[in-house]
């Protein structure tokens, strides 16, 4: 009987042999590709299970943060402030990725610990392995009255202190909570925010760029009184339509009405009154590349450097130097010329910081787990758009605007308000109200941009200076009244 | 090695099992907490328990049984605890039943020996069967026992015993009641078998009136368990008894002939059975049929590959992704956590225990004793080819346990009373 147990018995070890093949086949030769299999959770789950570090505004609030979840080594993403900041913080989730600045600065935010000996290996070399934290430059209070001001417009607002170009505000509507794309319903929210016809997922303040409007001819302006071809006495027709040479098209006032009854009118009077037909004729006389050069310090054609890649804000110099009908279209913030929200705050803080654009930034510094600061933000200039004493007399110029003009709803009992609105033709026949401002004008501490888009009302209740004014007036009394 | 060493190792086993346990409380954020010692000190009850009993009531035995089962019980152990604490915190119990019972049954046959079994081998097959037959009981009757399906099987019953509900799955049980029985006809009959045969090609096969109460317990069984929906077990029972027919006469026809039945019974199951349907698709192509049918292997190889060499250590993996990771995917869960070398380890001592329960069949010197010893160890060895080759995506996977490791406390208890006979069988045979 032992002939048959003996070769049962090699049957018996033959079969364990095949088991050994197989595991090293899959634990061995296949182990990698195992391991990164896009359909295999574990290694988005172990990075989602990581602690991330904490992100805190500049007045200590905290805005994103990792707990550690009971009974388990693993941490839970928490963002406290939710909508208010989802497009500025952003989210990190195994799902569907990273964004804003959990993507960003993904590699600081990231814990460096991985549970292997190699932790061991750092812990003895010294390195800290402890996520890093960010200081951010939003102000939660004001970012929330921003949120709350827009409601249910779909819009942006940036506001940004001039000098520095740290960013206070930046916030696009609608917008959505972001921890709802970590918890298990990750897939369907996911889902139901990309298919939803109000894009909130998009971030209509930094990545997205629109036509400007009127609120262009601040550009325009500067460009004029830099060159010194014009000066705020300037004198100019009032004709009830402007023809453009070789084209059939016309450009007219609002409501398709003269500016000043027909008669002469005033550069001063016309950027008060936001005249379209002058503008068009000041944009042609000064040609498009002189206008180019204003546009390009402030960073127009080119890559700001963002905290993350942001669309660059269009003047197409090249295409409008032979095409006077396009340049004059142009001259008033229509046709070709987009720029972010972020951008047109850019042009505001601009002109509130005698003439240099600075480079605007979110993260005032990267600290490590005992709080010492690794990085701090450095000031930068992206260039002078206009000479100080051009910003000086284009300050004085919107803030007539709102204490006269189309800008008027703007202002603030109490406080010396500058801005130009705007009107810009959006998609499908709305119109997109705009207002960009800054305040104090002696001494600004504060530059913004709100953009409302596709305003369902028409006519009077549709532009800039009925819709987006009001808006800027309430963020900066809540600014001012602060003590800032 | 010497009785001595064994009790080291078992020692250290118990210890192991602690320290598996720490590591997982660690990896959770908690600290050295009750569990740790809990553990040590029921592993060490249960296996020095079993220990004293192999010293007293078989010191002759091998030593090299207890130390490989004591050691794939402590690594099942921390696996199954880090997968649920509260099915860490049954299985020690399990585990406590089981090494009592199996410390009874070394004591039952000190007085008579094993050859007791041989004698009351209708009995045995009586008692089988009907354990076998438990399942069907009423699912909703008063009696406070009772059948239970889960997962579309019929394998379970639900004992009330007032405070609380236990499920057993009888097969586990019965299946030793069989492989005892069998041998024991083997071994009456071997004689007559081996001599009185008829040829069918080139094959030899017993005369068939010797056969024909062998087939008939073999395929009511078989039936049973294929009617319960027991795909594993069935499987199972019926290659032991193939295997043991051959080891008993010699044979291969009867290799042959199971591995054609094998073949039919198989493409017939396929045809007719749903779920073998299912099983099948996600054998040979998991990944294609990633979400539904092949999620479960797909995400054991995913854990298999993830594990790679060294492993994530416990409580460090995933491999509660896996579904029933603690029970049929238990290989693919040590795997993940202790990657590659711990799955060599696994087999490693699987192959010492198949190894070991072969050597005492081969130096048997009473038939009886020899077939049982190698029906027994046989039983085993296909158990884990099955289950491990399942998930290796050798074979289709059959839900069955594997050994000494996955949560389960009717497994435990069969298998700790599978060890009792291989010891008493290695110790008498040594006297």
């Amino acid at each position: 009987m032992n002939g048959p147990i003996r070769r049962l018995a090699i049957g018996v070890f033959a079969a364990m042999a095949s088991l050994l093949v197989a595991v090293t086949w899959f634990q061995v030769v296949r182990a990698d590709d195992l391991k990164t299999d896009p359909r295999n959770p574990r290694p988005a789950l172990s990075e989602q299970a990581k602690e991330r570090g904490v992100i805190v505004a500049r007045d200590g609030t905290i805005v994103a943060r990792s707990i550690q979840e009971e009974g388990s080594r693993a941490f839970e993403r928490q963002y406290p402030l939710g909508p208010a900041m989802a497009h500025v913080v952003g989210y990190s989730s195994f799902l569907v990725g990273d964004t804003a600045l959990e993507a960003a600065y993904s590699s600081e935010l990231r814990s460096k610990r991985d549970l292997t000996i190699s932790d061991l290996i750092s812990a003895i070399l010294g390195r800290d392995l402890r996520p890093q934290n960010l200081e951010i430059t939003i102000d939660p209070t004001l970012q929330g009255a921003a949120l709350e001001a827009l409601g249910d417009n779909r819009g942006a607002i940036v506001a940004l202190d001039p000098a520095t170009g740290a960013v206070l505000v930046s916030v696009s509507t609608p917008s959505f909570d972001p921890a709802s794309l970590l918890g298990s319903d990750a897939a369907g929210q996911w889902e139901r925010l990309l298919t939803d016809p109000a894009s909130p997922l998009s971030d209509r303040a930094t990545r997205e760029i629109y036509a400007p409007g009127s609120t262009f001819k601040t550009i325009v302006t500067a460009t004029g009184l830099d060159t010194g071809m014009v000066e705020p006495g300037s004198v100019y027709p009032d004709p009830i339509e402007l023809g453009l040479p070789g084209s059939e098209a016309t450009i007219s006032n609002f409501g398709d009405r003269p500016c000043n009854d027909g008669d002469p009118v005033t550069l001063l009077e016309a950027f008060v009154r936001s005249c379209n037909t002058t503008f068009a004729s000041l944009a042609m006389e000064l040609g498009a590349s002189e206008i180019g050069i204003t546009a390009d310090a402030i960073g127009f054609n080119q890559d700001i450097g963002y905290e993350w890649t942001v669309p660059q804000a269009v003047w197409k110099t090249a295409e409008l130097s032979d095409d006077d009908a396009a340049l004059a279209q142009s001259g008033i913030g229509e046709r070709n010329v987009r720029a972010t929200p972020l951008h047109m705050a850019m042009v505001a803080a601009a002109v509130a910081n005698n003439g240099v654009a600075a480079r605007p930034y979110l993260v005032e510094r990267v600290f490590d787990a005992d709080g010492e600061t690794l990085s701090s933000a450095e000031v930068s200039e992206i260039g002078r758009a206009m000479a100080p004493e051009t910003a000086s007399v284009l300050a004085q110029m919107m803030e007539r605007v709102v204490t006269e003009g189309t800008g008027r709803r703007a202002a603030v009992p109490g406080v010396r308000v500058a801005g130009k609105t705007g009107t810009a033709t959006g998609s499908g026949g709305f119109s997109n109200p705009w207002f960009i401002g800054f305040a104090p004008v002696d001494n600004p501490t504060i530059a913004l941009a709100v953009f409302i888009e596709g305003s369902s009302m028409s006519g009077e209740s549709a532009t800039g200076g009925t819709t987006a004014t009001p808006i800027a007036s309430t963020l900066i009394e809540t600014w001012m009244a602060r003590g800032n | 090695m010497t009785r001595s060493t064994e009790g080291l190792i078992v020692a250290t086993a118990s210890a192991l099992a602690a320290f598996g346990v720490t590591l997982v409380n660690f990896a959770r954020g908690d600290g050295v907490d009750v569990q740790t010692g809990l553990t040590f000190l029921v592993f060490l009850i249960a296996f020095g328990g079993l220990y004293l009993a192999i010293r007293t009531w078989g010191h002759k035995a091998t030593p090299l049984l207890l130390a490989p089962v004591a050691a794939l019980t402590s690594i099942g152990f921390f696996e199954v605890y880090r997968l649920s604490t509260v099915r860490g915190g049954l299985q020690r119990w399990w585990l406590l039943i089981a090494a009592a019972l199996a410390v009874g049954a070394l004591a039952l046959l000190s007085r008579h020996g094993t050859s007791v079994l041989r004698r009351y081998r209708n009995l045995i097959l009586l008692v089988s069967v009907a354990l076998l037959l438990l399942p069907n009981l009423p699912m909703d009757w008063g009696f406070p026992m009772r059948g239970l399906q889960l997962n579309g099987s019929r394998l379970w019953v639900l004992i009330d015993v007032g405070f609380t509900e236990m499920q057993f799955q009888p097969a586990e049980l019965a299946k030793l009641g069989l492989v005892t029985y069998v041998a024991s006809y083997l071994a009456d009959h071997q004689r007559a078998l081996r001599e009185a045969h008829r040829r069918v090609g080139p094959f030899t096969f017993s005369e068939p009136r010797q056969l024909i109460p062998l087939l008939v317990v073999w395929s009511g069984s078989v039936l049973i368990l294929v009617w319960q929906r027991d795909l594993g077990a069935s499987l199972l029972l019926f290659a032991g008894f193939v295997l043991l027919l051959y080891a008993a006469t010699g044979a291969s026809g009867y290799l042959v002939a199971g591995g054609l039945l094998a073949v039919v019974a198989g493409i017939t199951s396929y045809l007719a059975f749903d779920h073998v349907q299912r099983r099948v698709i996600a054998w040979l192509s998991p990944f294609e049929h990633y979400q539904d049918e092949g999620f479960q292997i797909a995400q054991g190889l995913f854990a298999l590959g993830s594990g790679s060499l060294s492993g994530a250590g416990p409580g460090l993996g995933r491999p509660d992704l896996i579904p029933n990771a603690s029970t049929d995917f238990m290989f693919a869960a040590v795997g993940e956590e202790l990657g590659f070398a711990g799955s060599v380890a696994v087999l490693a001592l699987f192959a010492l225990v198949i190894a070991v329960g072969l050597g005492i069949s081969f130096r048997s010197r009473d038939t009886f004793r020899k077939l049982l010893a190698a029906g027994l160890t046989l039983v085993f060895a296909v158990q884990v080819f099955l289950i491990v080759g399942g998930v290796l995506r050798l074979v289709p996977l059959t839900g069955i346990t594997l050994p000494f490791m996955s949560y389960g406390g009717s497994a435990l208890v069969g298998n700790m009373l599978l060890l009792a006979l291989l010891v008493r069988i290695s110790h008498e045979e040594a006297s």
